[in-house]
Order: structure tokens, then C-alpha cells, then sequence
């Protein structure tokens, strides 16, 4: 087994209050291969977001990162400063954050957002070197050359968050983490876009995170999930042992919800409501919800163990 | 909330100026004789004394007993314009803004082409062609006429964004008529920016009101600050070296203006969240 | 069928010459309700549908009626009555809400302007009864602010709102599409269940077949301001005929160690035509016909029908008919 190309040791984010701080992010751990995919998956407020913004050391107050560390190779991202993690960001790991089709500068072009990219990090090429690396850009994201000169009012939504993908991996990066990339797409493009980032993680070498709560997507595109709960990686396993084989209830009841295309057998949700982070049930946060909650549940909560080889739970039934 | 007044310091600045003033004209007319403030009540033109604090004018008026006086006098005209430009701005600016179609070309119309007369000069021709003296209330009205112009626009685009939210159709499936959906629906959101509105109506009705004073346009008889502007304008006071004469109402004049406009500023921030650094 | 609300012919194009619709006729039942599904992506005018039938905006073309009454052009009495029998549950939990009152606002309000209880204590108890019957608890609900409310809760009492009318029928637009998963199934279910329970007809806009598959009893599938397909669920969705909805469910990911997104899809791209079929430009099985011609729908059996020239060999259908598809018995 390979080394990992990231690490995230035991990170807590918490966000200061005036009521009171809640914690975001609650002693995650976890590692990434390289070439991997892996996924992060979680419904609204179960931390994700933050998780990924942490990585990059990205918070903001009244956010904080409390304890643990991210290693990416050899470098601990907590001791580098300012500048250095600057450098490290879109040239080592890079975002392709949440709404990212929306927050491209309406009044500056494809071709001119692409330079700002490389220009940050120090790279000024000349302007035929620079129509040459963009047009090859593009053509990894699948684009044609003439999309540079294009302001993002005039692009589809495929479109426009592929060429953010195409600034993401402008420096090749051995880490892209793709916040909910599809969110606002319909289910053709969105396949087209995923494919998309799919090759270009190959051809660049690079591991992937991806950040959803779409569960379909997450089988057809990662090899393994880590599903978030509370704050808390809840469980991490292979995805195709997550399908048929869940070891933590919440993860069974996510997949249970799912409606199916082939029988028509009713819809299952999950009973009651996901915890406010700033007021969590004791013991197990899962505990109000759980069909298979016991007394130990209410009161102790679950140590993340390993399971297997690739595989850590938080539960005390499994 | 104590919080939040001390990081908006505007807010605080505003209303510490304007509570001086109200204290001023409080005390000052329980303790000063204001029929002093009439012409021929006191020796002229006596400098700051123990007697006369801020001294007296050329006709005989005390001049501290005119600040008391007078400053509610310019302030009333510039509540009852400032106010009346609201109130009519606002309902006309909610019509338009709701109904839109021809209500709303109409409104729209006579505002822009009402903007683009130069008003002071309106204001000039309507005080110039009402025969005999006005009364400070007729001032307000003459200085109201014009002052709805400016809050139906501004008002109007902010009710055209509003009406676009999903809890109008709401509350357009609840059964509510179009009048109440202004009322009860649209309105109470737009408080804060009504209240903001409203200051800065003031505001302009007092520069409206004193710029007429000055050019002897207003209540003749009445001790406002702007008639002292002008009194102190026709006597050449500066000329003849009569600081105190124009010093006092020029100082309650910037008290007034200050407060107001840190007032405005102030309501501003509450009024448009975004302004708020991080509540 | 006498119909409740209808749309005869209509067509929607709105300024600047989109074409939001095109020529869509479609009858909701008075008698039997139905649970209809639209399925279609941004742009299909699954949106502009809804739109119309609320009486938000008018057609181009054609007329929508109410109760055999043009929808423009309805006395205030009429109006009240179609306020009262066709009600709303929309997409976005958080715009819905006026943030300057609490959410008893929204539910006391029907109640007061419909009269629908003739004491405080008796619209008290409709209120609370409708919020169990969409899982919520009163005591957790009432007397709350909108921003001290999870998005779930918040569209959850916006569904009990629309149930406080008993109306004949409720236009969802998306009601799932902002809330997690998890919470997806309660408001569906909830949604079934007042079809099942109090008759009430459902039509559910959505760009989820999935969902649409189990909580729908039959689909219309829009492309492009048009029907491509339309039928029960069973036929449309599990033997799809038009190219686009084979697309479709291509490409939505399975949960399932199947991977159906395997090879690369080729979508070829060609120039469009103002009149031929509206999917040619990205049809792999179009023809010299599709280009020059659109194709009407053809009824290739009692409850599924298909707007495609692969069809041909069956009869074709007019417009008007398309509720008849919709409404076959099960």
C-alpha cells in the first residue's frame, strides 16, 4: 500500500459564538491515496463543507481550526505560514468550491480568470505560451478553444463549472476537492461534468474528494466514502462494501431513502431531524434516530474503530 | 443591543447631537422669557453678556431667547415637510411599485419630470406668488409640495425588489387583496428603510426651508434660523464686526444638519444589512 | 371528463422571444384525482407550467380555464372559490417566508381570509391538526421565527398550509429539491398520502424521476417547452421510448455496484432547425425526417404516448388527448 498524499489526523473546527462554540468538525481522520477517489458524503450540517475548507486552511472566524492536523505528503499544513499555504493552494490541493459556476467574475473572460490563476502563483507566460497552456486546458475539460474569450454569462452551466475545473487543475495538483460540482446541473450534464473530472484526475495524476450528499453519484463515481454525521466521520469503507454491506445505521437508512428506478415500493425516509450542532444529543449523536438504539447509545459515545482494512466506524453495534 | 450601538457609532454620534438640541430647547424654554425673541424686547446689539449669553441683534431681540425659540420652529417645518414627503412618497411609491402597468408610468412620470425642475426654484416661485406673510405651517407646506418627489422613486425601487419574493405569492394564495400584501406585507419589511428615508427627508426640508428664510422668502415674523440668517444678511452683520449675531444660529444650524446626517448614516446600517459587519 | 383546471392549447413565450411553451393542452379531472408528475430540466418549462395554472401569468396562446371559465377573466367571487380549490407548495423553504412575522402567519392567515373555522379555538385546532398530519410537532412550530427553523421544517409547514384548504388540487414545484434527502420521503409521503386520504389531485413538477417513479401515478416528460412523453409511470419510466428519456435515465446514478455510467457519453451536437424535431440536435437515432418535421405524439398504447418518429407505425394523437393518457385506470 502506497503512501498517503493526504492525511487528516484527528482535525476539530469549532465556531465561536457569542451563545456558545459548536463543533463543526469533531476529531476526523482519515487518508487519501493517490489516484483515489474519495468521497465525503453528509446531509446539511453535518460538517463536510467545513471539513474541506479546513483542509485547505480556509476557515474563517468566528471559525477556527482547534486540534489535529492535515499532512499533505510530507508537510504538515499546520506548521507552514501564510504565504507557503498560499502557494500550496490550487498548486497542491485545489478547490472546486460549492456554486462555483456562480462565482466567476461576470465582467472578466474565461481566458483572462485562467491567467489570474497562474499569475498569483507566480507564473507569467508569454501571451503565445499562455493561448497554448489555456487552449490545452480547456481541451482536458473537454471545451473548445474559442471558450476562452468567452464572458461566463455566455456559457451553459456544464459549461461554466468546467472551466472552473479547468482553473482548479491549472497547476496540476495532487489534490482536487470538488464541493457538490453538480449540484445545480440536470442529471445529463451532470454526468458529462463528472466524466470530465473524472479524466482529468487521471490524466493529471491527481486524487479526488468529493463533497456531496447525492448518494448515486457517490456510488457511480468514488472507491471509497466516508459519510459524515454531526460533525463526525461516521463511517468509512470501500463503496461497494457501503452498498451492500453498511456498517452504521445512518449509512443503512441513506441508502434505504433512496428511491429506486426499478420497483415502485414507496419512498423510506429517516425519522426526526438531523441535531443542531450547538445543542447534540449525549452519547451517540445518531441515538434519537436510530432503529437499533440501545441504553449504551444514549450515554457513550462511539470511539471511531477500524473495522477492516480500509474501514472505520463510529457505532457501538458493529 | 448596547453591542450593537457601540460598533454603530454613527447611530450613537446622531442621536447624542439631536438629544443635545432637544435638551437646549427644553430647558431653555422653561427658564428663558421667549417674548424676548420678538424685535424691540431687548437693548440692541449688546455682545455675549451674563444678561444676554448670546448677545442681541440690531432690533432689539434677544438672541438666546431667539435659539429657543426659533430651532423648534425650523425643526417643526422640517417634520411636517420631511413627513408629508414620506407619507405621500411612500404611498405612492408602494401603488406604483405594486399595481405597476399605467399606475406606475404615471407616478413614475410626474416624479422623474417633478426631479428634474430645479427646486429651490419652484419653491422660490410659489413663496414669491402667495400673497401676504406666511406662517411657519404654510412654510412646511410650501417646502412639503416638493418633497415627495425623491422618496417615491427611492421608495418604489426598493418595494419592486420586495414584491419579487416568494412570500408575496404566498400571500396572494392566502387570499390577501392587493392592499393588504402592501400593508401587512410589504411594509413592515420596509421600516427600517422608511425610518432611514424619513431622516434624510428632514434633513432636506430644514436646507429647503432655510435656504428660503435666507432669501426672505419664509415667515417674516417668526424667529426661525433661517430668518435670522437673513436679518443678519440685511443688517451686514458681518460686515459690522457682529459675530454673535450670525455665530449662534449658524452653530445650532450644524448641531441640526450633524445630527441628522449621522442619524442617516446610522439608520443606513440598520437598514441595509449588508453594510453590517458581521452581526 | 369535466375538468377542474385546464390548459387548451396554450403557448407561453415571453419577451425577447423564448419560447417557454409550445401548444400544450392538459386537463386536470374534477371527479377523480390524479397524482401527475412533470418531469423536465431547467428550461423545459415545467416552471412556466406551473406558473400557469396558478394564475401567476397568462399564455401567449390559448386560454387556461377554471371550472370551464377563463383564469384571466374571473369575477372576485370565481376567484376565491379557484384561490380555495387550487393551492401551491413551491421549491425554495426560505424565500416563502415574510422574516418580519413568525410562521403562524402563514397558517393563520388562510384561515382567517377563507373562514375556514368559526372560532379562535376551532382555526387553532385546524392549524395543529394539519401540522401532525405533515409530522411536525405544534408545540415545536408555532410561536417559532422562520431563521429558527430547519429548511426541512419550513417546507413541511408549507405543505400543512396547503392542506389547511382542503383544496381539489395542489401544484407542487420542486417541493423536494432544497431539502435533504432524508426528509425527502416524509414530505412525499406526506404529499401521497393526502392524494390517497382527503382526494386531493397532485401535480408534481419536479426534474427528479426517481422520485417522480414512486410517489407519481403517471408522467409527462417536457423537453424543451414541449411533450416528448407522457404516460403511467410503469410504461415511461421503465420502458422508455423517446431518446430523451432514454438519456435521462441513463444518466441518473444508481446506488448500486453497477456502474450504468460506464463508457463515455457521446452526445452529438449538431445546429438546430427552428422546425424539425426539438431533440434533434442531440438525437443518436434522428433521421432526414426529424430535421424538417416535428413530430406529433403518437399513442402507442391506452397509457403511454410518445412524440417521436420511431413511432410512427401508431396512431397518432391529438394534443387534447393527452390527460386521456394520463388517467387510464391502473
Amino acid at each position: 500500500m502506497s503512501e498517503p498524499i493526504l492525511r487528516v489526523d484527528r482535525l476539530r473546527v469549532a465556531y465561536h459564538h457569542p451563545r456558545g462554540a459548536v463543533r463543526a468538525v469533531d476529531e476526523v481522520s482519515f487518508s487519501l491515496r493517490p489516484h483515489e477517489r474519495f468521497g465525503l458524503a453528509g446531509e446539511s450540517g453535518s460538517g463536510k463543507s467545513t471539513m474541506a475548507l479546513a483542509i485547505l486552511r480556509m476557515i474563517k472566524p468566528p471559525g477556527r481550526i482547534e486540534g489535529g492536523e492535515v499532512w499533505l505528503e510530507d508537510t504538515r499544513l499546520s506548521g507552514i505560514d501564510d504565504a507557503a499555504i498560499r502557494r500550496l493552494r490550487l498548486a497542491g490541493i485545489a478547490m472546486v468550491p460549492q456554486g462555483s459556476m456562480n462565482s466567476l467574475n461576470p465582467v472578466v473572460r474565461i481566458r483572462e480568470q485562467i491567467a489570474d490563476a497562474l499569475s498569483d502563483h507566480g507564473l507569467h507566460p508569454g501571451r503565445r505560451d499562455l493561448a497554448a497552456r489555456i487552449t490545452a486546458l480547456l481541451g482536458q475539460v473537454g471545451l473548445p478553444p474559442e471558450v476562452a474569450l468567452k464572458y461566463p454569462h455566455e456559457l451553459s452551466g456544464g459549461m461554466k463549472q468546467r472551466a472552473c475545473i479547468a482553473i482548479a487543475i491549472c497547476l496540476r495538483p495532487k489534490v482536487i476537492i470538488a464541493d457538490e460540482p453538480t449540484s445545480a446541473l440536470d442529471v445529463v450534464v451532470q454526468r458529462q461534468v463528472m466524466e470530465t473530472l473524472g479524466r482529468v484526475q487521471a490524466d493529471l495524476g491527481a486524487a479526488i474528494i468529493l463533497v456531496g450528499h447525492d448518494m448515486g453519484l457517490m456510488a457511480q463515481f468514488v472507491d471509497r466514502l466516508g459519510i459524515m454525521y454531526a460533525g463526525r466521520l461516521v463511517e468509512v469503507a470501500p463503496i461497494d462494501e457501503i452498498i451492500t454491506a453498511p456498517h452504521h445505521p445512518y449509512t443503512r437508512l441513506l441508502i434505504d431513502s433512496l428511491p429506486s428506478l426499478e420497483h415502485r415500493g414507496g419512498l423510506r425516509g429517516i425519522p426526526g431531524l438531523a441535531p443542531l450542532l450547538r445543542d447534540l444529543p449525549s452519547g451517540c449523536a445518531f441515538h434519537p434516530r436510530c432503529p437499533l438504539v440501545t441504553e449504551r447509545c444514549r450515554t457513550e459515545k462511539p470511539a471511531v474503530r477500524e473495522i477492516g482494512p480500509d474501514a472505520t466506524v463510529a457505532c457501538h453495534l458493529a | 443591543m448596547r453591542r450593537y450601538l457601540r460598533r454603530n457609532a454613527s447611530l450613537v454620534i446622531g442621536l447624542a447631537l439631536l438629544g443635545l438640541l432637544c435638551v437646549f430647547m427644553v430647558v431653555g424654554a422653561l427658564t428663558v422669557d421667549t417674548s424676548n425673541a420678538q424685535a424691540l424686547s431687548v437693548p440692541a446689539l449688546q455682545p455675549p453678556s451674563w444678561d444676554y449669553p448670546f448677545g442681541t441683534d440690531r432690533q432689539g431681540r434677544d438672541l438666546l431667547a431667539v435659539m429657543v425659540a426659533g430651532t423648534p420652529l425650523t425643526l417643526r417645518i422640517g417634520f411636517i415637510a420631511g413627513f408629508f414627503g414620506v407619507g405621500i412618497g411612500a404611498v405612492l411609491a408602494f401603488t406604483a411599485a405594486y399595481y405597476r402597468g399605467w399606475v406606475d408610468s404615471l407616478i413614475r412620470g410626474i416624479a422623474d419630470i417633478g426631479l428634474t425642475v430645479p427646486g429651490l426654484l419652484v419653491l422660490i416661485i410659489i413663496a414669491v406668488s402667495l400673497k401676504g406673510t406666511l406662517t411657519v405651517n404654510e412654510m412646511a407646506l410650501v417646502v412639503a409640495s416638493l418633497a415627495w418627489l425623491n422618496p417615491t422613486r427611492t421608495i418604489r425601487s426598493q418595494v419592486l425588489t420586495l414584491r419579487e419574493r416568494g412570500f408575496v405569492e404566498i400571500a396572494r394564495l392566502n387570499g390577501m387583496s392587493g392592499p393588504e400584501i402592501i400593508f401587512l406585507e410589504l411594509m413592515p419589511n420596509l421600516l427600517p428603510y422608511l425610518a432611514a428615508t424619513l431622516v434624510s427627508s428632514v434633513s432636506a426640508a430644514i436646507l429647503a426651508s432655510v435656504g428660503l428664510e435666507v432669501l426672505g422668502l419664509g415667515p417674516v415674523e417668526a424667529p426661525t434660523l433661517g430668518m435670522t440668517l437673513y436679518w443678519v444678511n440685511f443688517n451686514a452683520a458681518i460686515i459690522n464686526g457682529w459675530w454673535w449675531w450670525w455665530t449662534a444660529p449658524l452653530v445650532v444650524i450644524v448641531i441640526v444638519f450633524l445630527g441628522l446626517f449621522f442619524l442617516t448614516v446610522g439608520l443606513d446600517e440598520v437598514a441595509n444589512p449588508r453594510l453590517r459587519r458581521a452581526i | 371528463m369535466t375538468a377542474l383546471l385546464e390548459l387548451k392549447d396554450v403557448s407561453k413565450t415571453f419577451a425577447g422571444g423564448k419560447v417557454a411553451l409550445e401548444n400544450l393542452s392538459l386537463a386536470i379531472d374534477a371527479e377523480q384525482p390524479r397524482f401527475i408528475a412533470v418531469v423536465g430540466e431547467s428550461g423545459s418549462g415545467k416552471t412556466t407550467l406551473a406558473r400557469l395554472l396558478l394564475g401567476m401569468i397568462e399564455p401567449t396562446q390559448g386560454e387556461v380555464r377554471y371550472g370551464g371559465d377563463d383564469l384571466s377573466r374571473l369575477s372576485g367571487v370565481r376567484r376565491r372559490a379557484f384561490r380555495r380549490e387550487v393551492q401551491a407548495v413551491f421549491q425554495d423553504p426560505y424565500e416563502v417566508y415574510n422574516p418580519f412575522y413568525r410562521v403562524d402567519h402563514v397558517l393563520r392567515t388562510p384561515v382567517r381570509k377563507f373562514r375556514l373555522a368559526t372560532s379562535q379555538a376551532a382555526g387553532q385546532d385546524l392549524i395543529e391538526t394539519a401540522l401532525r398530519s405533515v409530522g411536525l410537532r405544534p408545540e415545536e412550530i408555532l410561536g417559532r421565527y422562520p431563521h429558527q427553523l430547519s429548511g426541512g421544517q419550513r417546507q413541511r409547514i408549507m405543505v400543512a398550509r396547503a392542506l389547511l384548504l382542503r383544496p381539489r388540487l395542489i401544484v407542487a414545484d420542486e417541493p423536494v429539491s432544497m431539502v435533504d434527502a432524508s426528509l425527502r420521503a416524509t414530505i412525499l409521503g406526506s404529499l401521497r398520502r393526502m392524494h390517497e386520504e382527503m382526494r386531493i389531485s397532485i401535480l408534481y413538477i419536479t426534474h427528479d424521476l426517481a422520485t417522480a417513479y414512486q410517489v407519481a401515478d403517471s408522467i409527462i416528460v417536457l423537453y424543451r417547452a414541449g411533450v416528448v412523453e407522457a404516460g403511467a409511470v410503469e410504461q415511461v419510466v421503465r420502458a422508455p421510448r423517446h431518446p430523451y428519456t432514454q438519456l435521462l435515465i441513463g444518466s441518473i446514478p444508481r446506488v448500486s455496484t453497477e456502474r450504468n455510467w460506464v463508457g463515455e457519453q457521446r452526445q452529438p451536437d449538431r445546429s438546430v432547425t427552428a422546425s424539425g424535431c426539438r431533440f434533434v440536435s442531440r438525437c443518436p437515432a434522428m433521421t432526414e425526417r426529424c430535421v424538417g418535421e416535428a413530430p406529433s405524439l403518437y399513442r402507442v398504447s391506452a397509457d403511454h404516448a410518445v412524440a417521436c418518429f420511431l413511432q410512427q407505425e401508431s396512431a397518432e394523437m391529438p394534443n387534447h388527448e393527452l390527460s386521456e393518457v394520463l388517467t387510464q385506470p391502473a
